[in-house]
């Protein structure tokens, strides 16, 4: 039986911002569906709260993504670290966490990735959260501060190729965040209890299990480690 | 319609009247008059009629002295004053609409109107009726005055007829424009394109051909990519607004206005029809019918007009629809078999 530690995996700035987006991108969506199908959804009583809500969350949730960006990128400075799969990641990492997650898991074996603040995330979820926080969430942020500009910045706008272009642009990117959503909640659930990834999220501290496991990647890491 | 009708038996009455009994001491014709009256030299600014813009509206039908009518062969010699006529003798519906309003106290039809290019709604650009406005609302005033509710004010106020939101019409229409770059200005420097504008990139030929290609008086989707695609028109591009679909005179503002929902929540069902409206050398505007549905087409049918909530394109709802779709696959399929394996992770 492995001997339980805890570990601080997740600082304050990381919780704070990571539950402003998800109330961020919740109202996102909710009031992005009534701004779009305004004929058949309208949670937000008029159309105008519902314009007035979206871009108000729209600036919150480009905000707090800037200065989650500045944060990793200069104050803890472990951006690439942490969110640039390396060499081996994706060599034999991106395999092994999805034969995990697909396989081995319904056979009940361990998840080879042991999460460490320097390493925080699983191969599978470094190339995930790259598309998603380093393409999807500025594109959509920027066609959003476009959408909310359209006066000023038209000549802009015709020269990507138009209002329309820009506007389903928008709306598909904003699909696939959404898209990812029920993914999310679901991976976050597979911890060795399903509210333990979710109570990490919100108090910082995991429970880890000590080495004897034994998994190859935690041997790979102890070995870079002490070649350090 | 009854408005026209109205009129127009009330115009044939007059011209009848004319005919029999000469209501009119001059025996000159509207040739006559503007033999002198285009002339800057002849009668000086203050006084001058534009005769190509005049020949082409329904007054001119009227003639001049209709509404001139004490104007004598002496003229101008005998000094003697011109009358006019007064709008509400021929308008007396558009008059008891508009003199029951407010706004009545503060412009006349004239404050708005010349009656030598009075022109209707379909022959007018949302930039030309503005003007009317700007004469005395100045834009930057109405700017600030309407950011205080809409977002965009800027957008809405450059875009939009005042008329679309200041009227009682329960209804519009979509207008589309062909706006050029103007080379003076740097950011959001599009105008509406002058007939003159227009000219240079069609050449000899009518300007019509530069968007309906087979000029059949008709605007089909398959042209309206080709016009929107050609690269030699790089710097046109098609504009879209709402007309209200008649020109009430009440100035009413209607709440639907005030919530946004007239124009972004009216559906796609009501964003079908739409006109192209291309300028005139007279400098009016001909519209021109457009195929069904083209404002909503995803991509090629009119680029840079959008609104949120009415121009949507079903085909990337649909798209939207199964991307979102995906994000639920890997909860269900994994937590059926999470749920039927439940037994393997119980140490
Ligand atoms: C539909 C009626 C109507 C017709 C037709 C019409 N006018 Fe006028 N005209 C008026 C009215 C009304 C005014 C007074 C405008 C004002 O005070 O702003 C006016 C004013 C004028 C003036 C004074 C300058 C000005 O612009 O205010 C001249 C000159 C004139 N008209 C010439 C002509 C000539 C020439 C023709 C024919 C080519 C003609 N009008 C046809 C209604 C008409
Ligand atoms: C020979 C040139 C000439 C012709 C033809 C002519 N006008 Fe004039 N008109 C003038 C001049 C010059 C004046 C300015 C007279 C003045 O200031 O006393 C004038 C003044 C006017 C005025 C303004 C006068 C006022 O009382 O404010 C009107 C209206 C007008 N003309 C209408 C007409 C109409 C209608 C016709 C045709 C039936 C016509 N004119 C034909 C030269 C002409
Ligand atoms: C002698 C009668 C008469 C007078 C006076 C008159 N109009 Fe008209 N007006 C007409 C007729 C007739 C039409 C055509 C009606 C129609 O087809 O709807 C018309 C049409 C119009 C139109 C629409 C033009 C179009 O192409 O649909 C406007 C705008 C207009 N008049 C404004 C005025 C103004 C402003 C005045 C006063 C300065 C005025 N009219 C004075 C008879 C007159
Ligand atoms: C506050 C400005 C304003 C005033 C004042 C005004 N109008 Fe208009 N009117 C417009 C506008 C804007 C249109 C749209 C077409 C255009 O601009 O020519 C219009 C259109 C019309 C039309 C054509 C309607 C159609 O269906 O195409 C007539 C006729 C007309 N006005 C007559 C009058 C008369 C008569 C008066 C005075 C009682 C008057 N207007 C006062 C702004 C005004
Ligand atoms: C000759 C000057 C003049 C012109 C032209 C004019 N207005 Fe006005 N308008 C005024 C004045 C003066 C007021 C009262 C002060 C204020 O509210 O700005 C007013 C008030 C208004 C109001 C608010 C009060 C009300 O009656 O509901 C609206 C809306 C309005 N105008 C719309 C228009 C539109 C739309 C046009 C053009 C089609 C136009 N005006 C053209 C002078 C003008
Ligand atoms: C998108 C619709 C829309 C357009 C376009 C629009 N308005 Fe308005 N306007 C409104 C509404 C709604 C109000 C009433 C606002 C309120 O109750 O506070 C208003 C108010 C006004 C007022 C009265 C302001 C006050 O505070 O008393 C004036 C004057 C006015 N508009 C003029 C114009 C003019 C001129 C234009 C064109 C340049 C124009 N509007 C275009 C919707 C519009
Ligand atoms: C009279 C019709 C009308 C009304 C009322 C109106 N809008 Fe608009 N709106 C437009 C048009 C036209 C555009 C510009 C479309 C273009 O340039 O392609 C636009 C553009 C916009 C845009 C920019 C994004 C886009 O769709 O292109 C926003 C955001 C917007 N409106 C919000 C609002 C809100 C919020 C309200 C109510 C407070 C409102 N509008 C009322 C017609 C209207």
């Amino acid at each position: 039986m492995a001997e339980k530690k805890k570990i601080y995996l997740q600082p304050t700035p990381v919780r704070i911002w990571h539950w402003i987006n998800a109330f961020g991108i919740i109202t996102l969506t909710v009031s992005g569906a009534q701004i779009r199908f305004p004929e058949y959804i309208t949670f937000l009583g008029s159309y105008k709260s519902a314009i007035y809500l979206h871009n108000t969350a729209g600036f919150v949730v480009a905000i707090s993504f800037s200065l989650w960006f500045f944060y990793y990128m200069f104050v803890s400075r472990t951006m690439a670290n942490l969110y640039v799969p390396k060499a081996a990641d994706l060599k034999t990492g991106l395999v092994r966490q999805a034969k995990f997650y697909f396989l081995t898991y319904f056979l009940g074996w361990e998840n080879p990735h042991h999460p460490t603040p320097e390493n925080k995330f699983n191969p599978m979820q470094k190339s995930v959260y790259l598309g998603v926080m380093f393409v999807m969430m500025p594109l959509v942020s920027l066609s959003g501060i476009f959408l909310t500009n359209v006066d000023p910045l038209r000549e802009l706008i015709v020269m990507v190729g138009g209002l329309k272009l820009l506007a389903g642009l928008h709306f598909l990117l904003a699909c696939c965040l959404i898209a990812f959503i029920p993914t999310h909640v679901y991976l976050a659930t597979l911890g060795h209890t399903p509210m333990e990834h979710i109570k990490t999220m919100w108090s910082g501290w995991e429970d880890e299990e000590t080495e004897e496991a034994g998994t190859q990647e935690n041997k790979d890491e102890l070995a870079s480690r002490r070649a350090a | 319609m009854k408005t026209e009708w109205t009129l127009k038996i009330l115009w044939g009455s007059l011209l009848l009247a004319g005919l029999a009994f000469p209501l009119v001491a001059s025996a000159m014709e509207m040739e006559d008059c503007l033999g002198c009256h285009s002339e800057i030299d002849v009668v000086g600014e203050a006084l001058l009629v534009d005769a190509v813009k005049f020949e082409h509206t329904v007054h001119a039908e009227l003639g001049c002295a209709t509404c001139h009518s004490s104007v004598t062969d002496e003229h101008p010699d005998d000094g003697a004053a011109v009358s006019r006529a007064d709008c509400l003798d021929c308008h007396q519906e558009v008059g008891d609409q508009y003199m029951q309003t407010a706004h009545a106290e503060n412009a006349t039809c004239g404050d708005c109107h010349d009656p030598h290019q009075a022109h209707g709604l379909d022959a007018v650009s949302a930039s030309d009726m503005n003007e009317q406005c700007s004469q005395c609302h100045e834009n930057a005033a109405v700017v600030e005055q309407h950011s205080e509710w809409l977002p965009q004010a800027s957008l809405h106020i450059a875009k939009l007829p005042c008329i679309t939101c200041h009227t009682s019409s329960e209804e519009y229409k979509i207008v589309l424009h062909i706006s050029q770059k103007q080379e003076d200005r740097a950011l959001s420097g599009y105008e509406i394109s002058k007939y003159e504008d227009l000219k240079v990139y069609s050449g000899a030929k009518e300007i019509k051909g530069l968007i309906d290609i087979n000029k059949d008086n008709f605007i089909s989707l398959a042209e309206l990519r080709t016009f929107n695609l050609n690269p030699a028109y790089k710097a046109l591009h098609l504009d879209g607004t709402l007309f209200p679909s008649e020109a009430s005179h009440d100035l009413t503002t209607l709440d639907n206005r005030y919530d946004c929902s007239f124009c972004h929540a009216s559906g796609p069902g009501s964003m079908q029809t739409s006109f192209l409206a291309l300028p005139t050398p007279d400098g009016s505007f001909a519209r021109i019918d457009v195929e069904e549905g083209a404002v909503l087409d995803a991509l090629y049918g009119t680029p840079n007009f959008y609104m949120t909530g009415s121009t949507r394109s079903a085909s990337l709802n649909i798209i939207g629809f199964i991307i979102i779709c995906c994000g639920f696959i890997m909860p269900i399929g994994h937590g059926t078999l999470r749920f039927l394996t439940r037994k393997n992770r119980k140490h």
